[in-house]
């Protein structure tokens, strides 16, 4: 899952970034308004947080400029909590407000739903067969047995997972995988899931020769 | 409005009330005071009437038996006789009344007359058949005629006494006049009772027109009261003694309102400052609690919450200090000598490290300003202009300059001049109010709270100066301090 968060203040844009990435999100940053709508329009996110005061354009214009177009997730990060500037700013087609301060957990939780919501899923255990994914706790089982799996190769069974039934490029792939400062090779896609079909079995993710991958 | 007697209104109506009751009372009693009068001088002068043609009668009646042959119609012919004749010969015999003056004297139809002849012996020498029995006449006069007229028992009566000795009484009855008299009152009492309410119907309907706008602007002051401090007062008519009121009234709601929103603003900015560093500490800790880590990791960690609780401690100092400039007016005698050359100096000195990690110059140009002041407060100041020169200079290199010195006109000041970036035109009425940033930017990582040039403000009030701005984009800013004349403080 790929987070665009776009936050003035520094230490709390390092913060989240090393909060997000810790969580195994691939995380790209701005600093300032220009920077962050630049960023959005460019890159496939998977959710955008956004902080509404910002130099240059401030979190109300950005989202202006996003919408109706761009149907990215935005929730809305802000330290005004009355409740018309909550109201305005999902009246203006953000997803989700949450106001400074927040504990981590909550916006963690809160990401995992927007991000599930928007693929179309309901709820937080995602099951294919024999095959269920726990997006809270970040664990694969297979038969009711814990599958452990690295931050990668979680991240990719998600994301399929997520859009079950659906082709998903490689292109897309790797967009929504890794961040803007990754070099990794995108062939590396191919050793993560080779790596997932040995542990859960060679049937879950079928290739389709020039299309990409899918969970059916 | 409790009580009747409370209200404007109702007081008013009462005096008016008062008032409009003398008034009529005074036209109408003297009025109808004036018309008794006129009456009873008519009727007066219908009785002496009557006396006259009696007296002719009974002197041509004595004229006739004194000096009988002698033609009637001839009045001039016939010699003249005194009081004293006509009573010896009233005395000695009857005399006879012409048959149409007998006639008026007689009967008790309404308005009847009557009389009454005495001499000074209280001999009754001729009377009316229908004089009342109570007859009281004059005494008998000396040597002065005398005469008087009164009102007696619904009559009116002239008695008159002759030193001669002649006494008489002639009276008629004035019971129609007195009816006509009283039915005048009733229709005057009428006429007063009714003007009297038709002026308070107009005085109560003029009091509430005057009283309307009081109930405009009660209403008005009511919802703003409740909060809607938006409202305003709509005058209409400026110029009346309400208008003005309600001039007053209304900047004053302005000012309140102003007063108010600045407040709000201010816990509001307050709030929201101290909640993105809220916010680092517990995103922080929390992501670092999450799992163990290595004591670099730690370090790293530890240091950022340490630079967040130092920028929150210059938050709340700057809070402290900005409260506690806003809410003294004046000096509070703290004032004491001071010179600004010598306040600028030590600025230089303390700040001269921090500009020079950022590459800045400070120039001085220092003449002495001797001013009263709290130097503590003006350092600040002076600190906080200099400061704000070094943090918005954003070239690799530059100059702030420090110079003080006296006005012609006798007035100490100092004057920050930089050569950074300058401040665009559309910021410059705003610089100074809190939490105010022309970029819009947090640059909050540099110690800066948004706060400085609000405090510079403040203190520069509170010593009764003026602070001013001038600045050229992309040449640089001058902020000036005049402070007030050293003696006029």
């Amino acid at each position: 899952m790929r987070v665009l968060v776009v936050e003035d203040d520094p230490d709390l844009r390092r913060s989240l970034a090393a909060t997000l990435r810790e969580e195994n999100y691939a995380v790209d940053i701005a600093a300032d308004g220009g920077d962050g709508l630049d960023k959005a329009k460019q890159n496939a996110y998977d959710i955008i947080l956004l902080d509404v005061m910002l130099p240059e354009l401030s979190g109300w214009e950005i989202l202006q400029q996003l919408r109706p177009a761009n149907t990215t997730p935005v929730l809305m990060l802000t330290a005004r909590d009355a409740v018309h500037d909550r109201v305005k700013g999902l009246n203006q087609g953000a997803d989700d407000y949450l106001t400074k301060p927040f504990d981590i957990e909550e916006l963690l939780a809160r990401i995992r739903a927007l991000i599930r919501r928007a693929a179309g899923q309901t709820l937080p255990v995602l099951t294919i067969r024999d095959l269920s994914i726990d997006t809270a706790s970040r664990k694969v089982l297979l038969k009711g047995e814990d599958i452990p799996v690295t931050a990668r190769e979680y991240a990719l069974v998600e994301y399929l997972a997520l859009h079950q039934g659906e082709v998903v490029s490689r292109t897309t792939l790797y967009e929504h995988l890794f961040d803007e400062d990754d070099s990794t090779l995108s062939n590396l896609l191919d050793v993560h899931v080779s790596n997932l079909r040995k542990k859960l079995g060679p049937e879950v993710i079928t290739t389709r020769r020039g299309h990409g991958y899918c969970i059916e | 409005m409790t009580s009747p007697f409370q209200s404007i209104r109702w007081r008013l109506q009462v005096w008016h009330g008062l008032l409009l009751l003398l008034v009529v009372a005074g036209f109408c009693a003297p009025g109808y005071q004036i018309a008794l009068e006129n009456q009873l001088q008519r009727i007066d002068k219908d009785v002496s009437q009557m006396e006259r043609r009696l007296f002719r009668s009974l002197m041509e009646s004595a004229k006739g038996s004194l000096y009988p042959g002698t033609p009637e119609t001839r009045d001039g012919d016939r010699p003249m006789i005194s009081l004293g004749q006509l009573l010896e010969y009233l005395r000695e015999k009857p005399a006879a009344l012409s048959a149409d003056v007998a006639a008026l004297f007689q009967g008790h139809d309404p308005g009847y007359a009557y009389f009454s002849i005495r001499n000074s012996h209280d001999e009754v020498l001729l009377t009316s058949p229908n004089a009342p029995e109570d007859l009281t006449f004059l005494p008998p006069a000396k040597s002065e005629h005398l005469e008087d007229t009164r009102t007696i028992d619904r009559r009116r009566e002239i008695r008159r006494s002759s030193p001669s000795g002649f006494r008489i009484v002639v009276g008629r009855d004035i019971s129609q006049d007195l009816d006509a008299a009283k039915r005048f009152a009733w229709i005057q009492a009428a006429t007063c009772l009714g003007l009297w309410v038709l002026g308070l119907g107009g005085g109560w309907w003029l009091s509430g027109r005057a009283i309307r706008p009081i109930q405009t602007i009660s209403k008005t002051a009511t919802r703003i009261a409740e909060g809607n401090l938006k409202d305003r007062i709509d005058i209409t008519d400026t110029d009346s003694e309400l208008g003005q009121l309600s001039k007053v009234l209304n900047n004053t709601f302005d000012r309140l309102h102003d007063a108010f929103e600045r407040q709000r603003q201010f816990t509001a900015d307050a709030s929201h400052e101290l909640r993105t560093p809220i916010t680092i500490l517990l995103s922080e800790t929390q992501r670092v609690l999450k799992r163990d880590r290595t004591p670099e990791e730690y370090r790293e960690t530890l240091q950022t919450c340490n630079h967040t609780g130092q920028r929150m401690r210059h938050l709340v100092e700057a809070l402290l200090m900005l409260a506690r400039q806003e809410t003294t007016q004046g000096l509070n005698g703290h004032a004491e000598t001071c010179d600004l050359a010598g306040v600028l100096e030590d600025t230089r000195v303390h700040l001269a490290p921090l500009a020079a990690d950022r590459g800045i110059t400070l120039h001085t140009d220092l003449h002495s300003a001797p001013c009263q002041g709290d130097p503590g407060a003006l350092s600040v100041l002076a600190a906080n202009l200099v400061n704000n020169a070094i943090q918005h200079h954003q070239g690799a290199s530059g100059t702030v300059r420090l110079s003080s010195g006296m006005r012609s006109t006798g007035e100490p000041y100092f004057a920050i001049q930089d050569d950074g970036p300058g401040i665009p035109t559309e910021h410059l009425p705003h610089i100074f109010e809190r939490f105010y940033r022309a970029d819009k930017a947090r640059t909050s990582a540099a110690g800066h709270t948004g706060l400085g040039l609000a405090i510079a403000k403040a203190i520069v009030d509170n010593h009764g100066g003026e602070i001013s701005v001038q600045s050229t984009p992309g040449q640089g800013s001058t902020f000036e301090v005049t402070l007030k004349n050293d003696r006029s403080v």
